[in-house]
């Protein structure tokens, strides 16, 4: 793909003390002839909830794809903390955890030991690693089951093990996509208290095509519509507007 | 190396907790034991044969010269089960690389410490610890054979050396094939595939000339199986699979990269 690592960002090295956390210049990502991302400018502060809203193929999880680094872009740029997510996405995987959407966890692992093997694998050790697991344990209510496979959980329990492990090492950054996709009103009504009960604690980047959501947990919300940044602001100003729903439907009418 | 041993642990954990790895192992043993026996019940007739050829209860033409347990059992079981093996492997490695993806965990990895050579490398090693805890249960009858038989260690080493190397070429190659799709089957049928189609190349010297027909037996497995089943130990023959198996790795990790700039 021509241009695919042009736009691996400025990465000019990490920045603790400043205030962007995740910051995108003109950013596009192209799949063959369709333009998943267009020139998408975007900044996200520390300790900010920022929803990003959008209909389906609105181009959302492609922009989580680009944070994470499973994804190049194909023009402009992007870091995490001031580091390319593409030229070094390691030292961005050490700031940022991630909760998928539901059901991509190991279901032939126990809770606890699928805490264990992530905790493991984002470096934790000896006590440390027991200590962390035991507080994601306590902090997201798994302690009942912690003991069972992860396959043999609802999905409202699932999405606690997705949440719990991308808290383990306390990360300034995490991304959840979809968190109540395919979850019953309950379910989501638990998963949404879990999420607002972090808002402040981390910054949180969130994706969701649901108003609702973004509107309870979001302290800056910005609308994505065909790949293009159509809107942002609060929540209050943005989705309370009479065209609120219309941003969605430009969305997915252009994803037809 | 936290993150690696973290990975290794889970990749132990789902492997041996599988039931396709199971059912591949007691296939093989199975296989094993079926040819090893089919193969002494031969042996026994023979040499039946020719102790009353040799007391005078026969007189025919069909009596070999001679006989033994190395020539009439164990070559023939080995050179078998390298064939056997082609066909039991790529179920243990089709998950490997494609059950993560169609899962969609592969990317929750990498957003781990964990880079993309530690996760070949953690989830090869694994993968080729079965298959190498297959081998050593398969090959019980086989040893048998050799302690009454009275092979040699040093041609016992080479046969084993060869098995080793033969096992490692093929995880090898489940293991690209897993790493370029996220269905089980497909990784499974192109590994057989290309395993078979390697394991002897010389059915297209007919069609090629003289060259390529030399370039076509370098590049197949079965000659040099069965020079290390004979007892020979050469070390182009193991450069040759140490090839495979780097060839094959730095393709698996290369699929990661691959994966970035195409998004598949």
């Amino acid at each position: 793909m021509s241009g695919a690592l042009s736009g691996t960002g400025v990465d000019s090295g990490p920045g603790p003390g400043r205030g962007v956390v995740i910051e995108a210049r003109a950013l596009s990502r192209r799949f063959g002839e369709r333009l998943a991302l267009d020139a998408l400018s975007l900044r996200i502060e520390r300790g900010q909830s920022f929803a990003l809203l959008g209909a389906n193929g609105a181009g959302k999880t492609t922009f989580i794809r680009l944070v994470t680094g499973a994804l190049l872009p194909s023009s402009g740029s992007l870091t995490v903390d001031g580091i390319s997510p593409a030229l070094r996405p390691a030292q961005v995987h050490a700031r940022l955890g991630f909760v998928m959407e539901t059901s991509r966890l190991y279901p032939e692992l126990r809770v606890k030991g699928f805490l264990r093997f992530m905790g493991g694998a984002r470096g934790l050790t000896g006590a440390t690693l027991a200590q962390a697991v035991a507080a994601v344990l306590a902090r997201f209510a798994l302690e009942p089951v912690a003991a069972r496979l992860v396959g043999n959980l609802s999905k409202g329990y699932q999405q606690r093990v997705s949440l719990a492990q991308a808290f383990l090492n306390d990360p300034p950054l995490v991304i959840v996509d979809e968190p109540t996709g395919g979850l019953d009103p309950v379910q989501r009504g638990e998963v949404q208290a879990l999420l607002l009960g972090l808002r402040g604690k981390s910054t949180l980047l969130l994706c969701t095509h649901d108003l609702e959501e973004a509107r309870t947990l979001a302290t800056r919300v910005g609308v994505l519509s065909a790949g293009r940044l159509v809107a942002e602001g609060e929540p209050s100003e943005l989705l309370g507007r009479d065209d609120a729903l219309a941003l969605f439907r430009a969305g997915a009418e252009s994803a037809k | 190396m936290t993150a690696l041993r973290a990975l290794v642990r889970k990749e132990l954990a789902s492997l041996f907790g599988a039931p396709t790895a199971y059912l591949a192992l007691t296939m093989l043993a199975l296989v094993t034991a079926l040819i090893f026996f089919d193969h002494l019940r031969l042996y026994n007739q023979i040499l039946f044969i020719y102790a009353s050829a040799t007391m005078g209860g026969f007189a025919t033409d069909s009596v070999p010269d001679y006989v033994n347990l190395w020539d009439s059992v164990f070559f023939p079981v080995m050179e078998t089960l390298g064939l056997t093996l082609i066909g039991v492997v790529p179920l243990i490695t089709m998950r490997v690389f494609a059950e993560e993806r169609s899962r969609g965990t592969d990317e929750l990895l990498l957003t781990t410490h964990l880079t993309p050579t530690q996760i070949v490398i953690a989830k090869f090693g694994v993968t080729y610890l079965f298959v190498v805890t297959m081998m050593a249960v398969s090959f019980l009858y086989p040893v048998m054979a050799i302690e009454q038989g009275g092979l040699g260690l040093e041609h016992l080493s080479a046969v084993y050396l060869g098995l080793v190397l033969h096992g490692i070429g093929l995880a090898s190659i489940g293991l690209v094939c897993s790493a370029f799709t996220s269905s089980q089957l497909v990784a499974a049928i192109s590994a057989w595939a290309i395993a078979f189609l390697l394991w002897d190349l010389s059915w297209a010297n007919s069609f090629v000339g003289e060259g390529v027909a030399g370039v076509l037996e370098a590049l197949s497995i079965q000659p040099r199986y069965s020079s290390f089943a004979g007892g020979i130990v050469s070390l182009a023959n193991v450069v040759y699979f140490a090839g495979i198996a780097l060839v094959c790795l730095s393709v698996a990790r290369f699929s990661f990269d691959l994966r970035r700039v195409s998004g598949g």
